[in-house]
């Protein structure tokens, strides 16, 4: 039998029921978004957030569990992008081949690097994956015979003649899939004995392993399955935009606005990394619009960073929870005593 | 045949040789206790024997069997538990999760189908039970009072049913209620069958509970018995007191 960390602690039951109900409705009113969007632009802006919650929630697969904190999964989704786009271009197999094939070897290759990362850990492990990024945006810049380099390279639609707003359509609700199973998995992680494992890794690894958990291994995994979901987005980023540029998805950019997504609504939850991604990805568009080519995005996104780990280190998930509690009617304390000395005290108070 | 031994073992950080040349055999089923000065090597040694470091010369054998420079990790598995001289508990996991962490022959399936099967949650809220900490099992470990994380790291580490059980400080920091809890929880644990190997500072634990007492100063062992006549031994005085 199998039990969830919170599966005992009785007053969560309605809690929870209420959890899932927000959780279907929640699922149902992003189904129905690009219905309600008025314009293309809406639309476009849309397939980004959920794009942008899927890497985010894929990253917080090595990030929230292992607490290692990878700068540089930007270059999973440019190599996952590339992959697809070459498979596609250069051997004109299907789209959605090119796409397994693609993350199957974006995969092994992360897996590969894996084993040389996490031997390092805390700020080390930062600049290696910064190392990472710009490795691979190198590569991709200087083998203009197999990328295109920095003129690009044009990846054909998945349908032929499909209009833009069409398109956006689609590939919202292709995202929105990937999402759903990146939710998944991270769940699903998170209640097993691997997730434990992962998550002694974050909170003492020395101790762990003299526990017996193979540290190292356990760590790859995650970094890989991260990387596969990460590749599998980027791949259908360059389906869905039809035209990639080293310097736009090998980026740093992309890289810290998966951890700043995932630091602001919280790493430690499942839906952390969307919540941020639901913040972060419409302001930053905004400011995008409001104020043009100018960097400006970039430096508010620095700052929204240096706040978060200044001063919600934790998030805003427990942040809310704890508003939440003080506001909804008192709840018993949750776990100091169990029910036969809550019995006991009962007993005792006089009738 | 002894549980643990080393033989030859040495290791120096920069100039400073921390244990040097060092050979001690383990008494099986015995309650083994580790003193000696501070900075004699004592906790280098533990390093040593549970892999966080590796040896410069030397073997250390679990059962006959060389692990000297194996991982951490696989020494755990080959059957030696170990508890931290600043208990460590993972903050932030459950007292459940905790426990669950160190369990021995994880099959993959088991990996990814829940914290644990009926079997291992069942030994997990026995051992609880056994510490006295079985009404926390939800809570937080970062909650609980200093005595009860030593007690949970405790449990959790015989969780892995270790025939070894190596305890760094076991009575550092705690109440003497408790420290005469914990002398009682190892007596009956050995009792059951396990080797402990103990360091200590507190004298009156040590030679109330080791059956045998290997003495350290400056990286090597200098002398080994019983408590009493570890006690009588002239240099066993000199290393402490400098006569």
């Amino acid at each position: 039998m199998a039990v969830s960390p919170s599966a005992s602690s009785g007053t969560a039951a309605p809690g929870r029921l209420a959890g899932r109900a927000a959780f279907v409705a929640g699922g149902l009113l992003l189904a129905a978004y690009p219905w309600a969007a008025p314009n293309a632009y809406l639309r476009y802006a849309g397939v980004l957030v959920v794009l942008y919650a899927a890497l985010s929630t894929a990253w917080n697969l090595v990030g929230g569990f292992t607490g290692y904190i990878s700068l540089g999964h930007a270059a999973f989704f440019g190599l996952g992008a590339y992959a697809t786009g070459i498979l596609v271009v250069r051997t004109g197999l299907p789209h959605a081949l090119a796409l397994v094939l693609a993350v199957a070897g974006v995969t092994a290759f992360a897996a590969a690097v894996g084993v040389a990362a996490v031997r390092v850990r805390g700020s080390s492990f930062v600049i290696v994956s910064i190392a990472l990024v710009s490795m691979t945006n190198l590569v991709a810049q200087n083998a203009r015979w197999l990328t295109g380099g920095s003129s690009g390279l044009r990846v054909p639609p998945l349908v032929e003649g499909l209009s833009r707003t069409a398109n956006h359509v689609v590939f919202f609700y292709l995202f929105l899939a990937l999402l759903g199973l990146v939710l998944a998995t991270w769940w699903a992680v998170d209640r097993s004995r691997f997730g434990a494992g992962l998550k002694a890794i974050r909170e003492d690894e020395d101790k762990a392993e003299s526990l017996g958990v193979p540290t190292t291994a356990y760590k790859v995994v995650a970094y890989a399955a991260s990387a596969a979901f990460v590749a599998a987005a980027g791949g259908l980023y360059g389906i869905w935009f039809g035209s990639l540029d080293p310097i736009f998805v090998f980026s740093i950019v992309i890289g810290a606005n998966m951890v700043l997504m995932a630091l602001l609504g919280g790493m430690r939850f499942l839906l952390g990394p969307l919540l941020g991604a639901f913040l972060v990805a419409p302001a930053s568009e905004y400011f995008l619009l409001a104020y043009g080519e100018s960097q400006l995005h970039i430096v508010l996104s620095g700052a929204l960073l240096a706040v978060v780990v200044l001063f919600l280190p934790d998030g805003i998930i427990p942040a809310l929870r704890a508003t939440w509690r003080r506001r909804g009617p008192r709840a018993a304390s949750i776990q100091e005593r169990s029910a036969a000395e809550l019995a006991a005290a009962r007993e005792e108070v006089p009738a | 045949m002894t549980t643990l031994a080393v033989h030859g073992l040495t290791k120096a950080f920069g100039g400073v040789v921390a244990v040097r040349d060092a050979t001690v055999e383990l008494r099986e089923g015995a309650v083994n206790g580790l003193i000696g000065p501070n900075g004699s090597g004592k906790t280098t040694l533990f390093n040593l024997v549970t892999g966080m470091i590796r040896p410069d010369a030397g073997r250390v054998t679990i059962g006959g069997r060389d692990v000297t420079g194996w991982a951490p990790h696989r020494i755990a598995g080959a059957g030696l538990g170990r508890t931290f001289q600043l208990c460590r508990v993972f903050g932030r996991l459950t007292v459940l999760e905790n426990m669950l962490v160190a369990v021995r022959r994880t099959r993959l399936r088991e990996l990814a189908g829940g914290l644990g099967n009926r079997a291992d949650l069942d030994r997990a809220r026995g051992w609880l039970a056994r510490v006295g900490l079985e009404h926390l099992e939800t809570a937080e470990a970062r909650d609980l009072s200093y005595g009860q994380q030593k007690l949970l790291e405790l449990a959790a580490v015989l969780m892995a049913d270790p025939a070894l059980v190596l305890l760094d400080e076991p009575a550092g920091g705690v109440n003497p209620a408790l420290i005469e809890r914990i002398a009682a929880l190892v007596r009956d644990l050995n009792a059951e069958g396990r080797t402990f190997l103990v360091v200590e500072h507190n004298m009156d634990l040590v030679m109330g509970l080791c059956d045998h007492v290997v003495v350290f100063d400056r990286g090597s062992p200098i002398a080994a018995g019983t408590p009493a006549e570890v006690q009588a031994d002239g240099r066993v005085l000199e290393a402490y007191l400098g006569v």
